[in-house]
């Protein structure tokens, strides 16, 4: 009797030790299986099909076998894939601008002017901005194309669509807003290129014609288009930060006689301001890379306004640089077109950041203060 | 007493104050309109109304506005009209006048008076303050009334003085725009019935905090019906000019939809459409579908479910914000980089789906993640309670309970990439053509690495959003290339909004039900 108890546990021991020595097997086939895949294809060999093979039948077989366990490697998996995606592009990315950032240095933002304080040469000048065949790339003038687009445009998106989301959250009666708030985000799917189209079809245009213009196309309608194409998101965004505000917040200020209005406006407004900010940001964000609007309105040349603030004159930013031009770009010029690549990804990262610690905030204090 | 009180706060509520600002808000809301239109002429300084020319007729209108305005705000100060006003208009609305002051007067030193820079700036300075401590320093119904009057009737004698007419051009120094009158007179009109109107709106409530409170809803929902309707008449405009081309032929029996079914033949003859590209979308989607969702799924269920709040959660979760943000021209230049050297060499379909795939994860990640939190504590409990193991529990348990969030996050990810343009460009292109890419049909197995072979995913392959693109570059058979980037567009517009259509109604759906 209690030699067989014995022997039971013995052998629901064995097979639990054994069961884990097979999915720490198991485990070691399929993980070297698919970084062995990974690494032959990142050096560009087709025989990286016969360890991915390997991969999906270790997969299989664990599946049946053991299946909890594999199922959470492979969450696991899934999950590191995301970091190494990111990894990726950052890499490629950068190496691909290497030559170019190597060979410009600090002139790749450079002006046609150097710029000297004192006799020492802060920044050396560059013969012209954007030479294919001499292989100088300076990335001033469609940073400053970029700049002034988004800065047009988060001047439309951001106080109307703040003011837009103050109606949708706290003005508008129940019906209007159940309506009207799925339509907004409806309305933030219209892809770009179909503003682009309309922008290149009928306002370029109008403007042309209106504003007798001495070119068709210019920063300035880049800047509305985008502006206008921004407002769903900014309207969307920013009314999920104000409907976060807990309702006591606001009834306190209510009950203590305020109006309506006062109260969005010293209440509820500063509290959902870290929320607002977030979706300002992200607009701006969006705002700094978007393609093909910029693409299909400007005329593309490569060179500042002149003068600077002429938001009317016709020439690029980072984005419709890299769309227009990669096309017949080869070597250094592909290269150039990648170190465009690469400021718009920090500049796009650090705005995503810069929302993301924002939000983090507005939840800490919202959270803190009920 | 409360009584009398009562009778009188009813009749006060009709009485000519009301009455006077209700109709100046009226007729400011029909002049605003009406000068928008203008401004996007629509309406031209050619049109006439009640036989007058439009123009002046807006101008009429901002003068009658104007003078009632100002009698609202002196018929209150005299005790004509029961307000009940404060010290002040407050410094917001004394610092906007102050900025009006400050345009104006610049404007007018520098490119009326030809004054130097300096010049100018101090003028405009010195009207800056003046304005800024006049507002500020009277009483509110004279405070925010006078100046607005001022403004509308100020515009309107721009205009109907023929300062402001159509033959009107200022050139500004260092931009390459001229402003014609007949664009400047209608914003010029447009911005003083708008302040005009704020006016009129505070002084039906008789100033003070519920006036300031009618002022700013007005403002507020002009907004944000001006932005609906922008938006809906983007729409409205597209789905008229495309309408009609991708409708042409179109039969119900015998089933024919010339533009939908057919590829670009460059025949004359032959209706071209997009056929091939609708197919081509699909199998983006298709393949991105399968790249990016399972991964997004599996790291959402790892991140709510199996880790702990810890250094890999942040870094995961900033490199999905980051991944979130990437533009999505960066996403192609990657793909170019990386993906499309590695897949044979050349641009290509399969190239495309997993750049979108990439580009898909973070959307489907966010929302998926979202969806398995909101997955109440309560039913993973029951299911431990009753030796359920952790992992049946989310077979089981939480994937079916959180499946409805995650499939509309899949829904609004598709939504988005499938219109996306920028990615594409660099790792697929595929111009206009004739027939549609033969997926299923083209796998065969190779003696050689890799063994199987896809001559149809290594191939570039059209898209709708691409192909839209191609309209404007190629700008293809010049006769009718309009009309087909019209139609292209409206059937983009008609696939990519559907997406976010359902998605957004299933996501309304199954909140409701969660609330329920």
């Amino acid at each position: 009797m209690t030699d067989s108890s014995l022997f039971d546990r013995d052998a629901r021991v064995r097979r639990v030790v054994e069961s884990d020595r097979d999915v720490a097997a198991l485990f070691a086939v399929g993980g070297v299986c698919l970084l062995a895949a990974f690494v032959m294809f990142v050096l560009d060999s087709t025989m990286a099909v016969v360890p991915l093979v390997g991969f999906v039948a270790a997969t299989g077989y664990g599946w049946f076998a053991h299946q909890a366990e594999t199922a959470r490697a492979l969450t696991f998996l899934g999950t590191v894939s995301t970091v190494v995606v990111l990894g990726l592009i950052t890499v490629y990315v950068f190496l691909e601008a290497w030559p170019v950032l190597q060979l410009m240095g600090v002139r790749l933002f450079g002006f046609t002017d150097p710029i000297t304080v004192f006799g020492v040469t802060l920044l050396p000048g560059v013969e012209s901005y954007w030479s294919t065949s001499e292989h100088v790339y300076s990335l001033i003038p469609m940073i400053w194309g970029t700049f002034v687009t988004t800065v047009i445009a988060t001047l439309i998106a951001a106080p109307l669509g703040i003011a837009a989301a103050l109606f949708l959250a706290e003005i508008a009666p129940p019906l209007v807003r159940e309506t009207v708030k799925p339509a907004v985000e409806i309305l933030a799917g219209i892809p770009s290129i179909v503003y682009g189209y309309l922008g290149f079809v009928t306002l370029n245009t109008f403007l042309f014609t209106n504003l007798e213009m001495a070119n068709l196309g210019s920063l300035f309608l880049v800047g509305l288009v985008i502006g206008l194409m921004a407002l769903p998101t900014v309207v969307s965004v920013a009314d999920d930060a104000l409907t976060s505000v807990p309702a006591s917040m606001r009834d306190g200020a209510i009950a203590m006689g305020c109006t309506e209005w006062q109260t969005m406006k010293s209440i509820t407004l500063p509290a959902a301001l870290s929320g607002v900010s977030a979706a300002v940001l992200l607009g701006i964000g969006r705002a700094v890379g978007e393609t093909m609007a910029a693409t299909v309105i400007l005329g593309h040349s490569q060179r500042l306004p002149d003068p600077l603030q002429d938001v009317f004159d016709n020439t690029e930013t980072l984005t419709s640089l890299i769309a227009s031009q990669y096309g017949n770009a080869d070597g250094l010029h592909m290269n150039a077109l990648f170190t465009a690549g690469v400021v718009l990804f920090v500049t796009v990262l650090i705005l995503s950041v810069g929302a993301r610690r924002v939000e983090i905030r507005m939840e800490r204090k919202l959270g803190g203060g009920e | 007493m409360s009584h009398t009180d009562e009778s009188a706060l009813a009749a006060e509520r009709t009485g000519t104050a009301q009455r006077l600002a209700s109709a100046v808000v009226g007729v400011g809301l029909v002049t605003f309109v009406l000068s928008l239109l203008s401004v996007a002429r629509i309406l031209t300084e050619e049109t006439t109304l009640l036989g007058v020319g439009l123009y002046d007729f807006l101008a009429l209108g901002a003068l009658a506005m104007g003078v009632g305005v100002v009698v609202l705000g002196v018929g209150s100060r005299t005790g004509a009209f029961e307000t009940n006003p404060d010290d002040t208009p407050g410094l917001v609305t004394a610092a906007l006048f102050g900025v009006g002051a400050f345009v104006v007067a610049g404007l007018v030193a520098s490119q009326t008076l030809g004054l130097g820079t300096l010049g100018w700036f101090a003028l405009a300075a010195v009207s800056f303050v003046v304005a800024l401590f006049a507002v500020a320093l009277t009483p509110e119904d004279i405070g925010s009334t006078l100046p607005a009057g001022g403004v509308a009737v100020g515009a309107a004698a721009l205009v109907l003085g023929d300062v402001l007419a159509p033959g009107f051009a200022w050139e500004p120094v260092g931009f390459s725009a001229t402003f014609t009158g007949a664009m400047v007179a209608p914003l010029v009109l447009a911005v003083a019935t708008l302040v005009a109107s704020w006016a009129a709106a505070k002084a039906y409530e008789g100033y003070g905090s519920r006036g300031r409170q009618t002022g700013a809803y007005l403002l507020v929902g002009i907004n944000a019906v001006g932005i609906l309707t922008v938006l809906a008449g983007l729409l409205a405009f597209i789905a008229l000019k495309g309408v009609g081309p991708a409708t042409q032929g179109f039969s119900l029996v015998p089933f024919e939809w010339p533009f939908v079914t057919n590829g670009y033949s460059y025949q004359p003859d032959i209706v071209n459409g997009v056929y091939p590209a609708i197919v081509g979308t699909v199998w983006l989607v298709v393949g991105a579908v399968i790249t990016g969702v399972p991964v997004a799924v599996a790291a959402a269920l790892f991140l709510t479910e199996y880790a702990e709040q810890g250094r890999f959660v942040g870094a995961v979760e900033i490199a999905t914000n980051g991944l979130w943000s990437t533009p999505s021209v960066v996403y192609g230049l990657f793909g170019y980089a990386f993906l499309v050297p590695r897949l044979g060499g050349s641009t290509s379909l399969v190239s495309g789906m997993l750049v979108l795939g990439f580009m898909l994860m973070p959307l489907c990640l966010i929302t998926s993640r979202e969806a398995i939190k909101a997955v109440p504590d309560e039913y993973r409990d029951a299911s431990a309670a009753l030796g359920v193991s952790q992992w049946e529990t989310i077979r089981s348990v939480v994937l079916p309970a959180a499946l409805p969030g995650v499939l509309t996050g899949v829904i609004l990810g598709v939504g988005r990439i499938a219109g996306e343009t920028a990615p594409i460009l660099l790792v697929m292109a595929g111009g206009l053509r004739d027939d549609a890419p033969d997926v299923l049909g083209s796998f065969e197995f190779t003696s050689a690495a890799p063994y199987v072979a896809n001559d149809a995913l290594l191939q570039s392959a059209p898209a709708l959003p691409y192909q839209l693109y191609a309209t404007i570059t190629a700008g293809v058979s010049a006769e009718n290339a309009a009309e087909f980037g019209w139609a292209t567009a409206f059937v983009l517009l008609v696939v990519v909004l559907s997406f976010y259509a359902i998605g957004i109604a299933s996501r309304i759906y199954f909140r409701r039900r969660l609330n329920a």
